[in-house]
């Protein structure tokens, strides 16, 4: 089985500040795989790269069967081949109603004419999403005015929606209550049987919940990969890192 | 000659000299009967004889003489400086314009010269001017000579060079000496000489005295086996089809062509019932039909023909058409266009360094119109479309300022300051009002200011009128330094570069050096991050809305001084200054100098190029930047980092 | 933030088909309340008109304000609903008057010019009346060559095309190179603002082949209709303006309604996310650029008939800043707000210019509306900006706030920010 996603000898430089140096990278399909590392070690910056928001000084970053550089492809073009983000802080439209915010993610053509001339309303689709994501009751509300942890859970639906081979989930248990994290994992659990799932995160608890590989990211670099009892007892890992996870979760 | 005029004189010292019979009297009477009755043929010994004299009284005569103010007496065939006065003449000696009593109107002549004989007295009086002890009207005689060139009068300027004290005219007697000779020159080593010398030169005398060398004629036929032929001139690249034709017909080698006009004078003169020429009037709708009715009027007679088609082709293969120099000396014409090439390349690289200086200062205009809105925009992130009313308040300020003091140079002492803080003031009004409340949404920041800009801008003209007001320069501003014919540069926009760089530096020192600068610099780069590093960005939002308002103030003074105060002159820099910004860079001083450098050289290059056409200069140079937004989106000095994608 | 109440829950739930998704478009109030409004006003003015109660110069003033809603609803499609803030689409409706008046100009002359050479002794040749029709139009710049911007101004289908399609073409052009670069924001507003500003001064040149700053005049004279008085005519345009504003805002209700009026909605409030869902985002705004400035290039040219002049100060980059002012006003987001925006702007700025309104005496000083309509207009125009964002649609909203729940029109962030908010 081949790597869905092949991210190799990247860099990515601001301003002379390193943000990511020389990483390499691969995930399979189906995986789950979350990535943790201290403030600052480019985890935004990766998903950034692998998006195409950011392009990257040096190295390749291939994807699907036949190994597309992502590094020449727009964000439109990424996401259309099977990229979905959700980002950190819950990015909704929040002027428009739920329902709205799904029909726009649902995986359907994206050309202008086609979406203006065909106008298959897929409310049954964007109903059954709702309803996934424990939503169904507020399709027509304006996104704004739901809570924090709805609007997460819209973007997840938005995600889902998007029916993405690759699933770039960047901490997306802040700011949830614990019933509702439980929810989330369930969800990046069952996702990642037939997708390829990152998860970013912070919050240690979240990432033992997932019970996947982890990857530590460091300075930019890749400081260890493995089970999460693995890469904790690697004294790199523990040097930089370690000393503050149950500080992390206390506050999150 | 000389011999024969050195005997009459010396006889005529012989002669015994009257009361009233002075020096110039004298001579005068050597020639009494071609100065009473002069011609353009005969009078040029008599004038150089009367200026070899070099008498001191002979030149009043001689203007007096051409003016109609001399008069001889029938009686003793004297002349006077005579007045008519009603029947009688005033009569004044013409030695010292002492009185001389009064003639009847019919005992004495009055000398009328005609064109042609005073066009030769003004030449021979400049023989005199050019030693008079007054430097202007020595000057003036330069003058006069630059104007109209005649080859007798190098002699007596050569002459005069000698004498000269003065040393820029001394320097220019020689400067004209050789442009005469250039073309006068008594020999071809001497005007090769001139020639030669005139290469180094740039100034529009020496070209105009090569190009005088270089005048040609255009010839129609073989020319002759002595012309100095310059070029022959090829139909189709140095001449259009249409000249040659016309050259043609005007030697009277090709008959005139048949002109539409001309064809339908003939088809209606010959129009015979409904029919011209054997087809139907109303068939004659189309240019060919009527083409074809001429040739049958013509073939029957009743109308000129047309010269064949390739008429031109054969009559030019006969009769080349050639330009012929005047200059018949081809050693000289071949020196002259050397000569020339060298001074127009000189020239050439003179114009490049005066469009440079006109490129540098409508730069530093924009520089200083702009640099206010790149802080502002750099700093704040917004758009503000009142800018240009900032400019117009401050050229205001100095329009009253000048209204309490009239001495100009302490009126912009007072005016540049005040104009600053004016303009400041009313800049933290508008942040404070307007901006500070439309916090990051730029574009309604954008339209608000507009709002604010309409409004000003009809306040203004409410209060101030319509009419442009003056804002004057003092008189040491006034003139221009010129550093030769062609390089040049007025005062006001020197004082303005100045003005220019004393606000880069300023700026340059408060952003790098002090607290403000730190701050401000801090809030473009990041301005979540310098929130929380305690930095207040309101305070600084006003901070840089003062300064950039303040500067836009001094800026308006300044462009007061050169150009109209109006209400609507704001307006008029707005864009080009948003140009500068995008241009340069958003946010970054040295990106404004940049971008303002580029767009004064761009406007200046493509009106050089174009020069008939400033409006085209502007519709061009935006285009341009159209485009270059495409390759640079974030300007000349980009600002770099994460935040700034 | 905290959980929505309850009851707010449910008025939303239950107010999903107040939004833009229920029934065919024709029926949704909005839509039909303002048909209804058009035709009502339509047809009053023209009984008015027969009889004699209004004047012909009302009712092209109602006319050309019926084209300015036109223009005004282009606007706002792609400042209020796309977050793309032209400053150069009042240039669009300058170039559908000068490609209409272009044909208005020549056919007239042509007339003219046929009737005086067919007086003469030989029937006039094409050439003879082309060259007539050049000294006619271009005498006034000094020239009689007929520019070869002219070359179809003779056809009428061609020309009415090009009042479409140059804008379009333009459009498209200027946009793919903006859009592609990702010029975006303020810096796009500036963009377009110096493209306005190139194309102005382009036309005030004598040698644009334009006729330089006379424009093109007489257009009000329309050929082969010379019999017909303008009291007649301009009732016509007043009739043709209405059915093109009627039909623009069907167009515009059915693109802002679904799917791709969300995605514009997107694109406006957060550009990059629509981009991260797999749309193109360049490509819509370039689709919804060119569409507008085509509908501006029909306003235009139905507009400069009835005003009879064309001239290069039409274009002048401030009157599409007017544009913008008058959509602000109205209500930007919503598309009778745009109208009514336009409507309420122009016509007041006609009375208080042509002296409609009475001037205030203060003892001390007069206040003459024609000096200070400006005035009134700028910093009612601040005012509006910064008290009442959603313009005079927003008292639409006090109404419909309290039958039901708040309409989905908040405005959201503003799509030109420059820098965004760090993702931290």
């Amino acid at each position: 089985m081949s790597a869905l996603l092949e991210v190799s000898g990247v860099s990515k430089t601001f301003d002379g500040f390193k943000a990511i140096d020389n990483l390499s990278f691969s995930i399979n399909e189906p995986e789950l795989r979350a990535i943790i590392g201290p403030n600052g070690a480019g985890k935004t910056t990766f998903m950034d790269l692998v998006t195409g928001k950011t392009r990257p000084d040096s190295g390749t970053i291939r994807y699907g069967e036949l190994s597309r550089d992502l590094t020449r492809m727009s964000e439109a073009r990424i996401a259309r081949a099977g990229i979905g983000r959700k980002f950190q802080k819950p990015t909704v439209f929040e002027a428009q109603s739920v329902e709205e915010n799904l029909t726009m993610a649902l995986a359907a053509p994206r050309a202008p004419l086609t979406v203006l001339w065909r106008r298959n309303r897929a409310r049954d689709r964007a109903a059954e999403l709702a309803e996934r994501v424990g939503l169904a009751a507020h399709l027509g509300r304006q996104a704004g005015t739901l809570s924090h942890g709805q609007k997460q859970w819209l973007e997840i639906g938005m995600l889902l929606a998007q029916d993405p081979r690759l699933l770039l989930v960047d901490e997306p248990a802040a700011g949830m209550t614990s019933a509702e994290r439980e929810r989330t994992t369930e969800m990046l659990v069952e996702a990642a049987k037939s997708h390829a799932v990152v998860v970013i995160e912070h919050d240690m608890e979240f990432v033992r919940r997932l019970d996947c590989r982890v990857s530590v990211l460091h300075e930019g670099r890749l400081l260890a990969e493995g089970t999460l009892d693995h890469v904790c007892a690697d004294p790199r890992v523990i040097d930089v890192y370690l000393g503050r996870p149950e500080e992390e979760a206390a506050h999150a | 000659m000389t011999l024969i005029r050195l005997i009459a004189a010396l006889c005529l010292l012989a002669l015994p000299v009257t009361a009233q019979e002075g020096a110039v009297q004298t001579v005068l009477q050597t020639h009494a009967a071609d100065i009473a009755e002069p011609s353009r043929r005969t009078i040029q010994p008599v004038l150089d004889d009367l200026a070899a004299s070099g008498l001191p009284a002979m030149p009043a005569f001689l203007e007096a003489w051409a003016d109609r103010g001399v008069v001889q007496r029938d009686a003793d065939g004297l002349f006077f400086f005579g007045e008519r006065d009603g029947d009688v003449y005033i009569l004044r000696s013409i030695e010292d314009g002492s009185d001389a009593g009064t003639v009847g109107r019919r005992d004495a002549d009055q000398l009328r010269p005609n064109a042609g004989v005073r066009r030769l007295i003004a030449t021979a009086l400049v023989q005199f001017q050019l030693n008079d002890p007054d430097p202007d009207r020595r000057r003036a005689a330069l003058d006069a000579l630059t104007r109209n060139p005649t080859p007798d009068l190098l002699a007596p300027l050569r002459a005069s060079i000698e004498g000269e004290e003065d040393r820029a005219i001394r320097q220019r007697k020689e400067a004209l000496d050789r442009l005469i000779t250039i073309r006068f020159g008594e020999d071809r080593t001497t005007r090769l000489a001139a020639i030669f010398w005139m290469a180094d030169q740039v100034s529009l005398e020496a070209r105009a005295a090569l190009n005088a060398v270089l005048t040609t004629d255009t010839f129609v036929g073989q020319p002759p086996e002595d012309a100095n032929v310059a070029r022959s001139l090829q139909v189709g690249t140095d001449i259009t089809p249409d000249q040659a034709l016309a050259l043609l017909a005007a030697e009277g080698i090709l008959p005139e062509d048949v002109t539409r006009a001309d064809r339908d004078a003939a088809l209606v003169a010959a129009i015979d019932g409904d029919s011209v020429a054997g087809v139907p009037v109303s068939s004659l709708n189309t240019e060919d039909a009527r083409w074809a009715a001429y040739a049958t009027l013509a073939e029957n007679g009743a109308a000129r023909p047309r010269p064949p088609v390739n008429a031109v082709e054969i009559l030019l293969a006969a009769n080349p058409i050639v330009e012929i120099y005047d200059e018949p000396d081809a050693a000289i014409t071949a020196a002259a266009a050397e000569a020339l090439t060298q001074v127009e390349a000189r020239v050439a690289r003179a114009q490049a360094a005066d469009l440079g200086l006109d490129a540098l200062s409508l730069a530093s205009i924009y520089f200083l119109a702009a640099i206010g809105l790149a802080i502002t925009f750099g700093v704040m992130g917004v758009i503000n479309m009142a800018h240009g009313e900032f400019i117009m308040i401050g050229a205001y300020t100095g329009y009253v300022v000048q209204l309490f003091v009239p001495d100009y140079t302490l009126s912009l002492i007072i005016a540049l300051p005040l104009a600053f803080c004016t303009a400041a003031a009313a800049g933290v009004a508008l942040e404070r009002l307007v901006i500070r409340h439309l916090a990051h949404r730029p574009l309604e920041t954008l339209l608000a200011t507009f709002g604010i800009s309409v409004a000003l801008q009809q306040i203004f003209k409410n209060i101030f009128g319509t009419q442009a007001v003056p804002l004057t320069s003092p008189d040491w501003l006034a003139g221009a330094w010129t550093l030769n014919d062609v390089v040049g540069i007025s005062y006001i926009r020197i004082a303005i570069f100045i003005l220019a760089l004393l606000f880069l530096a300023l700026l340059v020192y408060i952003l790098r050096r002090t607290r403000l600068g730190l701050e401000v610099r801090a809030v473009t780069q990041n301005p979540g991050m310098a929130a929380s590093l305690g930095i207040d960005p309101d305070r600084v939002g006003m901070a840089t809305f003062a300064l950039g308002s303040g500067i836009a103030g001094v800026a308006g003074v300044a462009i007061g001084l050169f150009a109209q105060v109006t209400s609507e002159m704001g307006a008029s820099y707005i864009v080009q200054s948003f140009m500068t910004v995008v241009v340069g860079g958003v946010g970054s001083v040295f990106g404004t100098l940049a971008g303002a450098g580029l767009i004064g050289g761009l406007q200046k290059g493509i009106e050089w190029l174009n020069p008939s056409n400033t409006l085209a200069a502007q519709t061009y140079m935006i285009l341009f930047i159209i485009l270059f937004i495409q390759f640079r989106p974030r300007g000349i000095v980009a600002q770099k980092g994460r935040f700034a994608q | 933030m905290s959980d929505a109440s309850p009851s707010l829950v449910r008025k939303y739930s239950g107010g999903a088909g107040a939004g833009p998704r229920s029934g065919p478009l024709i029926l949704r109030p909005d839509v039909l309340i303002f048909l209804i409004t058009l035709a009502a006003l339509t047809i009053g003015a023209t009984f008015l008109a027969e009889a004699g109660l209004i004047s012909t110069a009302f009712v092209k003033t109602l006319g050309k304000t019926l084209c300015l809603c036109l223009a005004a609803l282009a606007m706002d499609l792609v400042w209020g609903y796309t977050g793309i803030l032209s400053l150069g689409h009042f240039a669009f409706f300058g170039i559908g008057g000068y490609a209409i008046g272009m044909w208005l100009m020549w056919d007239r002359t042509e007339g003219i010019v046929l009737d005086t050479l067919s007086r003469g002794p030989l029937p006039p040749t094409a050439l003879e009346i082309e060259e007539q029709i050049g000294t006619q139009i271009f005498g006034v710049v000094g020239s009689s060559e007929v520019p070869w911007l002219w070359a179809f101004a003779g056809s009428l289908p061609i020309q009415l095309a090009f009042a479409v399609l140059v804008p379009g073409l333009i459009a498209l052009i200027f946009g793919w190179l903006a859009f592609r670069s990702r010029v975006a924001g303020v810096y796009l507003s500036i963009l377009t603002q110096a493209g306005t500003l190139a194309l102005s001064l382009w036309l005030f040149q004598n040698d644009s082949g334009l006729r330089g700053n006379n424009g093109l005049s007489g257009l009000q004279n329309i050929p082969g209709l010379t019999d017909v008085p303008q009291s007649t005519l301009s009732l016509w345009f007043l009739w043709a303006s209405a059915a093109a504003l009627a039909l623009a805002y069907l167009a515009a209700a059915w693109m802002v309604s679904g799917r791709f009026g969300s995605v514009l909605r997107g694109i406006r409030d957060d550009e990059a996310r629509v981009r991260f869902l797999g749309y193109e985002v360049e490509h819509y705004k370039l689709a919804i650029f060119t569409v507008t400035a085509m509908a501006c290039g029909i306003a235009g040219a139905l507009y400069y008939p009835q005003a009879g002049i064309v001239n290069p100060a039409e274009i002048a980059p401030i009157a599409s800043i007017y544009l913008a002012v008058w959509v602000a006003i109205g209500g930007r987001g919503r598309l009778y707000g745009a109208v009514i925006g336009a409507a309420v702007v122009s016509l007041a700025s006609s009375w208080f210019t042509g002296g409609g309104a009475p001037d205030i005496e203060l003892g001390f000083y007069t206040i003459q509306w024609t000096d200070w309509w400006l005035v009134l207009l700028g910093l009612s125009f601040v005012l509006v900006t910064l008290f009442a964002p959603k313009g005079l649609g927003g008292l639409v909203d006090l109404y419909t706030d309290r039958r039901a729940a708040k309409r989905n029109a908040d405005l959201g962030p503003d799509a030109g920010a420059l820098r965004k908010e760090e993702d931290a």
